[in-house]
């Protein structure tokens, strides 16, 4: 860890913060303009049976009279303390109610990225690998079918085949382990397209590059030449992508567990959208947020220590050993 | 200047000598060679041989095949070419050998070194991790002692400092440096052949000299057999036995180098020889000796006076260019020599007002330049015309000709329409192009004729003062000495001023009338071309003259070539 490496990381911490923040006051901005208000709603209900000037004092307890900008305020050192406030329809903490089903979404969703890596993996080494006459060009094709189909429609397949036909799990018990292994596989195939396309672009590229052909010439195997030069410049675009495809995963995941029943992230956004419950909402888009802020923090500070050729903004991390050839020039004499 | 001397003292380990060679048999048979890309056919019915420790060259222009006949006997042809005929490597049939047959020959027996050092390294991986590669094709279980003879064979090749290489990623080295890692790396496991495909064409004129050197030097200390690829005739006749003439795939003449060379048999030879401006110094002398009397008698076009301008970059401060002055006569053409990195571009960038200067006048014609608003710029651009190096990437694609010339004419609203297609006409028919081109697209031309249309366009607002940034660097020998011709015929009809920037020292010889020879930022040495070509006095513009290739082999104590089985 060198002093340019550390002051690049502080710099890229700094700005991820910040993108929080802006996230958090954009999300309660467009929130206070939306029409309709649900706490009024709640408290005007008759059912409830509150009268007038019982709703002042809880508007007025709730701070929820004062100006727009002391609302903001008050709210986002809430956030920051880690206090989400009360969901409006359960009045229980925002921070609970996401604790509960945020376990189920996590496992979903990381094993739906470790189906993607393997499966985009599996595809585009397989092209380099395959001879051309045992399909290829079938596996080529791979990506852009899985892109095109939507992973609500491979999510019911799914469900169809090893649910109901081979019953290798209970639909009605979706949590259980091949419940999520298949829904796993639902929401990873189409992100696994977006990764195994570029890696497919990547080692096509490298491969053809003139060190690819001198590496060839010093007597290097196709493996070899695959395994010790092609696969890490070629993988390390891979890091950028995976981090856009977080979002994916999220959003993704919201619709796999509405098809597959599962509690989680999506079922109480889904919940907290027909009830208004809007601060969860918030919660939840901050929460968002957060995860597709810190994926592309770690994807910025992972760069650099993969890649040497990239320069750090801040300092020079890399000088060139000398400007030109002329120290070259006297060679010496090596006594061994 | 470091001296070079110090190379040929280094010691040979002998285990690094190759066997002695067994004279009956050559090395490299190539008999009937055809390749082809599909339908296309690169490489036609080619022959030839190669002796052990012998050299040979394939000379030839772009499209002549001859890398391709490289690729072949390496058998690294790209997927979807075939080749048919015969080669044969130290008696076996390699063409149709099987590919697990081939790799054990594949480095150690014959090494390859590419032609641009600047790609042909994995840039994520140590230059060490690279050599271990080649180092694992030695008889050497222990991993330190093959670590030791990396250092030793960088150390050979004339690397510094070779602990520091071993460490450093490819992009922290220059290109020569690169390219004496890369000529290690293939000697490493002491082959009994080279291919070196261009090995200098990506390096300044001083660096290639040293390179070739080395790879001569080389050659001679192991006995390796050498097979130079190169478009350069002048290079091929001082560093090789025997030459092999291409053009279009086909063999145009070979034969030893002395009498190819000498007496070349072939109108395509001779049109080569005779292009080739090292060899050629006078060729334009009819065209370009009017200039000389300008030079005296008129006043200057072009005045630049201590000019410096420095960049800061990652909060270091370089000074691009420093305190340059210089002054070009009406009429005459000065030429910025320099390798890269001496401030030659960002000098003409200065002058064009594209950048302004710290400290410094520039005056054109009678008018200070330096210090102007954009658009009194402007209006000094309409006699102040650039012409770019790479004639491939400077002009549209999207365009046809005809637009493409008449643009500066639209821009400047000169003349009416009429008047515009005019002088479309005329600037194409300046350049000796025919006026069916108009609605063609670049695509569909050669480069030659690219830049003959990129010349047109800077011709067609009748500017008085051309600058010239290394205009033929991207075209093919016989080409550039067409575009020389253009230019210096235009200049004497049309009394244009030239500012010609070019690493190509020979090339300015045929053509300058004045020199500043650029160093760091400075102009190191200044006067009228036959002053400095034949009474140079900085140290640094004699190492320049002396990498100029003379066609000459000039290592007086060379072995004498060993004799080859003639073909015929």
């Amino acid at each position: 860890m060198s002093g340019p490496y550390l002051r690049y990381a502080a710099k890229r911490l700094v700005q991820a913060l910040a993108v929080i923040l802006l996230a958090y006051v954009f999300t309660f901005v467009v929130v206070s303009i939306l029409p309709g208000d649900p706490i009024t709603n709640v408290l005007r209900d008759p059912q409830n049976g509150f009268t007038e000037d019982e709703i002042r004092q809880i508007i007025a307890a709730q701070g929820l009279d004062q100006p727009i900008l002391v609302q903001l305020w008050t709210s986002l050192s809430h956030f920051l303390t880690g206090d989400l406030g009360l969901s409006v329809r359960s009045s229980r903490p925002v921070t609970t109610l996401i604790a509960e089903v945020l376990p189920s979404t996590l496992v979903l969703a990381s094993s739906a990225f470790a189906v993607a890596l393997l499966l985009a993996a599996t595809i585009a080494y397989g092209t380099q690998f395959l001879p051309k006459r045992f399909g290829q060009g079938l596996l080529r094709g791979f990506p852009s079918l899985f892109l095109s189909v939507p992973n609500f429609v491979i999510g019911l397949v799914l469900i169809h085949v090893f649910g109901f036909q081979l019953g290798l799990f209970r639909v009605i018990a979706p949590n259980s382990f091949w419940a999520t292994f298949f829904a796993a596989i639902a929401l990873g195939i189409p992100i696994s397209a977006q990764i195994a396309e570029v890696l497919i672009a990547n080692l096509d590229h490298e491969s053809g590059q003139d060190y690819a052909a001198v590496a060839r010439g010093r007597g290097l195997g196709q493996f070899r030449l695959f395994a010790m030069h092609l696969l890490k410049p070629s993988s390390l675009p891979v890091v950028t992508i995976v981090a856009l495809t977080i979002g994916e995963l999220l959003g993704g995941s919201l619709i796999t567990e509405t098809v597959f029943g599962r509690t989680g992230i999506g079922s109480l956004v889904q919940r907290s959208v027909s009830t208004q419950d809007l601060p969860v909402l918030q919660a939840v888009v901050s929460l968002a947020a957060v995860v597709f802020v810190l994926v592309n923090l770690i994807a910025d500070l992972v760069y650099p220590l993969l890649d040497p050729r990239v320069k750090l903004v801040g300092g020079p991390k890399h000088r060139p050993t000398t400007a030109d050839d002329s120290s070259a020039g006297t060679p010496q004499a090596v006594t061994s | 200047m470091a001296p070079q001397d110090g190379l040929t003292s280094t010691l040979i380990r002998p285990e690094f000598a190759a066997p002695r060679p067994l004279r009956s048999i050559p090395l490299l048979k190539v008999d009937d060679l055809s390749v082809a890309y599909g339908a296309h056919q690169v490489v036609t019915d080619v022959g030839f041989e190669l002796g052990r420790g012998e050299s040979l060259a394939l000379i030839g222009e772009s499209g002549s095949g001859k890398s391709t006949i490289a690729r072949a006997v390496l058998r690294l042809l790209p997927s979807g070419s075939r080749a048919s005929g015969r080669v044969s490597f130290d008696g076996q049939e390699i063409l149709r050998m099987p590919e697990r047959g081939f790799r054990p020959l594949r480095g150690r027996a014959i090494g390859f070194v590419p032609q641009d050092p600047g790609n042909s390294l994995n840039p994520v991986r140590t230059i060490g991790a690279q050599a271990h590669e080649a180092a694992a094709l030695l008889d050497e279980p222990d991993r330190a002692m093959r670590k030791q003879l990396i250092l030793d064979i960088l150390a050979q090749v004339g690397l510094d400092n070779p602990q520091r290489v071993y460490d450093s990623y490819p992009h922290q080295l220059s290109g020569g440096m690169l390219q004496r890692v890369l000529i290690g790396l293939a000697i490493l496991p002491r082959p009994s052949l080279l291919v070196a495909d261009e090995p200098t064409s990506a390096l300044d004129v001083t660096i290639q000299k040293r390179i070739l050197d080395l790879l001569s030097r080389l050659q001679d200390e192991l006995s390796i057999s050498l097979l130079l690829i190169t478009h350069d005739l002048a290079i091929a006749a001082e560093r090789a036995d025997t030459l092999v003439v291409l053009k279009d795939g086909i063999v145009q003449e070979t034969g030893r180098t002395t009498a190819v060379f000498a007496s070349p048999a072939s109108t395509y030879a001779r049109k080569l020889h005779a292009d080739v401006p090292a060899l050629n110094p006078d060729r334009y002398a009819g065209l370009r000796d009017p200039g000389f009397r300008r030079a005296k008698a008129e006043p200057p076009k072009i005045e630049v006076s201590a000019v410096t301008k420095t960049f800061t970059l990652d909060g270091q401060t370089l000074t691009a260019v420093d305190s340059v002055s210089f002054g070009v006569p009406a009429g005459t053409t000065h030429a910025l020599v320099g390798e890269s990195g001496s401030g030659k571009t960002t000098t003409i960038r200065l002058l064009l007002g594209l950048e302004q200067p710290d400290a410094g006048t520039i005056t054109v014609a009678g008018e200070q330049l330096n210090g102007r608003s954009p658009t009194e710029l402007r209006a000094a651009w309409r006699h102040l015309q650039l012409i770019y190096q790479n004639p491939f990437t400077s002009l549209d694609p999207t365009w046809k000709v005809e637009q493409l010339i008449r643009e500066p004419l639209d821009r400047f609203r000169i003349g009416t329409g009429q008047e515009r297609d005019e002088r479309v006409h005329k600037a194409l028919a300046d350049v000796g192009l025919g006026q069916h081109l108009l609605a063609r697209k670049p695509g569909a031309l050669s480069g030659g004729q690219r830049q003959r249309v990129a010349i047109a366009r800077a011709l067609v607002l009748k500017p008085d003062v051309i600058v010239l940034d290394e205009p033929t660097s991207a075209l093919d020998v016989s080409v550039q000495a067409d575009i020389v011709e253009v230019l210096l015929s235009l200049q004497a009809e049309l009394g244009l001023t030239y500012v010609f920037v070019s690493h190509d020292l020979a090339l300015v010889r045929q053509l300058a009338h004045t020199v500043s020879v650029m160093h760091r930022g400075r102009i190191v040495e200044h006067g009228t071309v036959t002053d400095i070509f034949d009474n140079p006095r900085q140290p640094y513009t004699c190492s320049l003259l002396a990498s100029i290739p003379s066609g000459v082999t000039d290592v007086a104590d060379a072995p004498q070539p060993q004799l080859i089985v003639a073909a015929e």
